[in-house]
């Protein structure tokens, strides 16, 4: 599948700005086999002082913007085409749950593949206890990792509501477990804590969806959305799997993959310190539209 | 009498050593197990001996009391209420031989080499997880692993530069490491400062018993720093997370000892990646930071993104290589307790042998072996979170030791740790060596600690000769922290030979480097200017107070015109008349000493006793002082207390431009406070007596009746408070030295060309020379009064 995507971020202050830093995770990334980036650019308003680039840890290309100069709105678009190759994993061979912590101690690896960095509580994943409770109910159903964390994200999906108003990005994990309602990163960090709670390595995904409009209607300009889902560890044979917990259904050909953390606080699309003294308004479109 | 027989008996012990009693199966510092002395101790102790009980408690207060003077405190976190404790010195220094000492140094240094290598590794390629030598979980789970430091070479190559060493010495009398040091190890200013006041207090005994000295480490290290930051225009900064820390004291300290900037992250800004502090002459380049604050800190955009203490972008700069930590960013990582379980075999992998100074034996229980063991022996072990940074013995709210637990504790203990293996790691539960201490009269021993430094130099590692030794408030191995009652007690290598005699400032072959005096940290210039005007607005109330109180202990009622007129005047200032030392008072004292805080790189010890003395004395009035007579007499008191400060900046500071914003300051505050209430001078509707009473708060009583008599009143009393260039208290003195001193603050007065603030107090000094008494309005002193404020703005625009 072959996509144009566009994002346009807009940030409005309320008092003008004397200056600012930023870190901006936006850009489709390049991953063999499941995606090629064919062309990617970033438009800013207005210009920053400053613009470097940098790859971080985890693979992510990151662009760093610094204001010096006083502005009041902030505009960050980019423009990306790109080629998604992803195919279905196939058949289930992870090994059991209780084989899984063998594999795992037997990895001596501290590269950004590593399942090492997606055990521990990370800094928005706490293991809260409530959450591995919740997802220890799927594990005698399953027979394998890949059951288990599919049965999970199925789970979710099943009993949390999705509702944009619930939750703030800065929401603890438990406060929306508790609440069983959120947005895709909620749902992500939710099961994410409860697969690391249960011993399984499982990261945070964030990129762009493809949405399909409701039947008979017309796509709406800009209705497509940033998304997050959960990258989980299946063994060292089976290596990583993703799965969407919003959706209920493996990540396919609709996931466009921006870059892979911990959790959000490694790969939020834009990090930043103002220089300002009010509040400010942001809005979000995008659009990921099919190349014909 | 018979020779022979004087040769066989014993030298007499000295009576502190003889009454002395050490604790079986424990080490002592000064007795060894076979009763003899250890070197060094006999003669110390025969010099305390002769010298007696009561002088010996004269000569120790004298030690406190010069870290009174000094201001050595430490902050104290004990739940309810934080504040500063004054240090606890414990007044016997811990003896060490020289020979011993050399054994101790060789072994740190190797230490330290092996951690730079395996920190090296950790941020490098992983052979040591490759290997197998090290658990990627340790590394990968541990939040002090900093990702975006991965891969990034240190400025000069190397990762630390300064790591302190926890020494504690077994029941067999050898010395084990109980912990590594690295993230920003404290302590090495307040080692300095328990030097000064013990040979305070024992300066003969010191001066016959060959003692190393200090300041040669401190030199080596500054020089290294220096060095490091290269020739020219490269900077070295001691970073601060600021006065709230615990260890604050000791930051501003070292920063004076070493002449170096003292900055907080806020005054640091990443331009097209080099770091720039903020200073009054606009930014200038910094290239080497002596952190003392968590690496994850320094950065809350790509390290932890709550710190409200760092810098956005510093990790950046780091990253292109314009930037040099001491230690680098992620260092912290070595303190992981479960690390010391893998040194053993990292060393004998990587050195080829075991390490000469072993750390305490520590198991991590993500090991089944080491978790077998540690529950087969689990009595005999301090058991705590396997990635905690925290010493053992400094960790009492999560370590335990197994021994102290009942049996169902101890079941807890088990069952958590098999739940959860990964999670802990074990320790050896070591009876720790005691030293004397002097208690009532006479020496009891306590358990004690070593803590050493060790600081890189072009010649490798260099060791402190010396240290401080924390020593137990009572037999308890955890009564050794200090926020738990421990107390610090300085380190003697003793030399059977003459030591080098070093200071700071001689022996240096280097050319003389003056600092540029334009170095000054915007945030200090803004303080500066704050307590200036807080020391002033103090004043001014003061002396407004006291002649309210002085007026009612006269008139014995408040309803009169004048007293109710001051009332209402001070009343939008925050004081309130009816209390004899407003709260509203205190409060601005307490801004003062705020603002001080903030500068005490940049401010003498003896400023800021003079300051907080004030604070406690109007604390102590606040409490006790009456109406009339009685305030009267106290604000006196305070008057002459801030007359003391203020005398002791103006005759002890110098001229450097921070002097001149805290002179700043002051000018600003007293021209708006005088042409503030001088407006009455000017309304013919002010309450009788009025004008007696402003000469007095003017202080130009006697001058008036001099020069005019008594007569001119009114107008005598105009020229004198307000177009007088001849009186100190005057509205046109203000504006003048005002005018002088932002004339002479960098780019104040630059190709004959004016600042903003400088042209501004020109004009309001030029409008107020050509008006004639008789013309002063209260319009004239309204529009003064405000441009001062406008003044003020232009400064902070400028300079902040």
């Amino acid at each position: 599948m072959l996509y144009d995507i566009r994002l346009k971020l807009e940030y409005a202050y309320d008092a003008p700005v004397s200056g600012g830093r930023h870190l901006a995770r936006v850009f489709p990334a390049n991953l063999p086999g499941i995606q090629r980036v064919v062309a990617a650019g970033l438009t800013l308003l207005p210009q920053p002082s400053e613009q470097t680039e940098f790859t971080d840890f985890f693979g992510t290309r990151v662009a760093s913007l610094t204001y010096r100069s006083q502005h009041d709105a902030l505009e960050i678009a980019v423009a990306a085409r790109v080629e998604v190759l992803r195919k279905s994993p196939g058949i289930d061979f992870s090994p059991s749950p209780e084989k899984l912590g063998d594999e795992l101690a037997a990895t001596w690896d501290m590269s950004a593949l590593s399942p090492h960095h997606f055990v521990a509580a990370s800094p928005r994943v706490d293991l809260a206890p409530a959450i591995t409770e919740y997802a220890r109910e799927n594990i005698g159903k399953a027979v394998t990792v890949h059951q288990l964390a599919n049965d999970l994200c199925l789970r979710i999906h099943a009993d949390f509501a999705y509702d944009g108003e619930a939750t703030l990005v800065d929401t603890p994990v438990s406060e929306a477990f508790a609440l069983k309602r959120g947005v895709c990163q909620d749902f992500a960090h939710i099961m994410i804590a409860g697969l690391r709670g249960l011993g399984v390595p499982a990261g945070y995904v964030s990129g762009f969806l493809r949405t399909m409009p409701p039947e008979g209607e017309q796509r709406l300009e800009g209705a497509d959305a940033m998304h997050a889902w959960v990258k989980v560890w299946c063994g060292r044979e089976m290596g990583w799997i993703e799965f969407d917990p919003t959706n209920a259904m493996r990540a396919g050909q609709d996931h466009i993959v921006i870059g892979y953390g911990r959790d959000y606080s490694d790969v939020a699309p834009i990090v930043g310190m103002l220089r300002s003294a009010g509040g400010q308004e942001t809005t979000q479109a995008v659009d990921v539209l099919e190349v014909a | 009498m018979d020779s022979r027989l004087s040769r066989a008996r014993p030298r007499k012990m000295p009576d502190l050593i003889g009454a002395y009693r050490p604790i079986s199966g424990v080490s002592d510092e000064m007795v060894a197990p076979d009763g003899t002395v250890k070197p060094g101790w006999l003669k110390f102790m025969t010099a305390l001996d002769a010298l007696g009980h009561e002088e010996l408690t004269d000569r120790f207060q004298h030690a406190d009391q010069y870290l009174r003077d000094a201001g050595v405190f430490y902050r104290m976190y004990d739940g309810l209420e934080q504040g500063e404790r004054d240090w606890p010195l414990a007044h016997i220094p811990l003896l060490i031989a020289e020979t011993e000492w050399r054994h101790i140094e060789a072994g740190l240094a190797q230490r330290a080499d092996l951690l730079e290598d395996v920190l090296s590794d950790i941020y490098g390629d992983n052979q040591l997880v490759r290997e197998g030598l090290l658990p990627p979980e340790l590394i990968a789970g541990n939040p002090e692993f900093l990702r975006p430091m991965v891969g990034v070479h240190p400025m000069g190559g190397h990762h630390l530069h300064f790591c302190a060493f926890e020494l504690g010495r077994g029941p067999d009398g050898r010395w084990w490491v109980l912990g590594d040091r690295t993230q920003a190890p404290s302590g090495a200013g307040f080692a300095l400062e328990n030097r000064v006041a013990t040979t305070r207090a024992l300066a003969d005994i010191y001066a016959d018993l060959n003692v190393h000295r200090l300041a040669g480490f401190f030199r080596d290290f500054r020089n290294s720093l220096t060095d490091m930051a290269g020739n020219g225009s490269g900077r070295v900064a001691i970073l601060t997370p600021g006065p709230l820390n615990e260890t604050y004291f000791e930051h501003a300290y070292i920063a004076r000892y070493l002449g170096f900037l003292l900055v907080q992250g806020e005054d640091l800004v990443v331009v097209n990646g080099e770091v720039m502090v903020r200073t009054v002459s606009g930014l200038k380049p910094i290239t080497v930071l002596w952190r003392r604050l968590d690496g994850s800190f320094t950065d809350p955009l790509e390290l932890n993104q709550d710190s409200h203490i760092g810098t956005p972008g510093i990790t950046e700069a780091v990253r292109q290589g314009s930037v040099g930590f001491v230690n680098s960013l992620g260092a912290g990582i070595l303190e992981t307790r479960a690390l010391g379980a893998f040194l053993p075999a990292i060393a004998r992998s990587r050195l080829g042998s075991d390490l000469a100074l072993p750390n305490i034996a520590t198991w991590w229980c993500g090991g089944t072996a080491a978790r077998d063991y540690v529950r087969d022996n689990i009595e005999d072990m301090l058991v705590g979170p396997a990635l905690s940074t925290l010493l053992a013995i400094d960790d009492a709210g999560e370590t335990l030791a197994a021994a102290e637990l009942d049996t169902k504790a101890r079941a807890d203990l088990l069952a958590r740790i098999e739940a959860d293996p990964k999670a802990f790691a074990a320790q050896e539960a070591v009876k720790l060596s005691t030293a004397p201490v002097y208690v009532g009269d006479a020496l009891e021993p306590r358990p004690v600690t070593l803590r050493v430094y060790a600081a890189r130099t072009a010649n490798g590692w260099s060791i402190m000769p010396g240290g401080f030794a924390r020593v137990g408030y009572s037999l308890d191995t955890a009564a050794i922290a200090m926020q738990r009652g421990g107390q610090a007690a300085d380190v003697w290598v003793v030399s059977d030979s003459e030591v080098e005699q070093v200071s700071l400032l001689t022996g240096s072959q280097r050319a003389i480097e003056r600092n540029p005096s334009g170095n000054l940290p915007s945030r200090a210039g803004d303080n500066l200017i704050w307590l200036g005007r807080y020391a002033e607005r103090c004043e001014a109330s003061v002396r407004i107070l006291r002649s309210w109180h002085l007026r009612l202990a006269e008139l014995g009622r408040e309803d009169n015109p004048l007293l109710v007129a001051t009332t209402e005047y001070l009343e939008p200032l925050g004081i309130d008349t009816a209390e004899p030392v407003p709260a509203g008072l205190l409060a601005v004292i307490d801004g003062s000493v705020r603002s001080a805080s903030q500068i005490r790189d940049r401010f003498s010890p003896d400023g800021w006793l003079a300051l907080t003395d004030l604070q406690k004395t109007s604390r102590r009035f606040a409490r006790a002082i009456k109406p009339g007579d009685d305030a009267t007499r106290a604000m006196t008191v305070l008057l002459r207390k801030l007359a003391g400060f203020s005398g002791l900046v103006h005759e002890n500071m110098y001229r450097f431009a921070g002097w001149r914003f805290l002179e700043i300051g002051r000018r600003l505050e007293r021209g708006i406070q005088i042409a503030d209430i001088a407006t009455w001078l000017c309304d013919p509707d002010a309450p009788e007596g009025a004008t007696e009473m402003l000469l007095e708060i003017g202080d130009s009583v006697m001058t008036h009746r001099r020069r005019y008599g008594y007569g001119h009143g009114n107008l005598g009393a105009i020229e004198l408070l307000i177009t007088d260039p001849l009186n100190p208290r005057s509205v046109m003195f203000q504006l003048t030295e005002l005018l002088a001193q932002l004339k002479e603050l960098p780019r104040g007065y630059v190709d004959g060309q004016l600042s903003p603030a400088a042209k501004a107090a020109l004009k309001l000094q030029t409008e107020l020379a050509v008006i004639d008494a008789s013309d002063v309005s209260v319009e004239t002193l309204n529009a003064i009064s405000a441009g001062l404020a406008h003044i003020s703005d232009l400064i902070a625009e400028m300079y902040f």
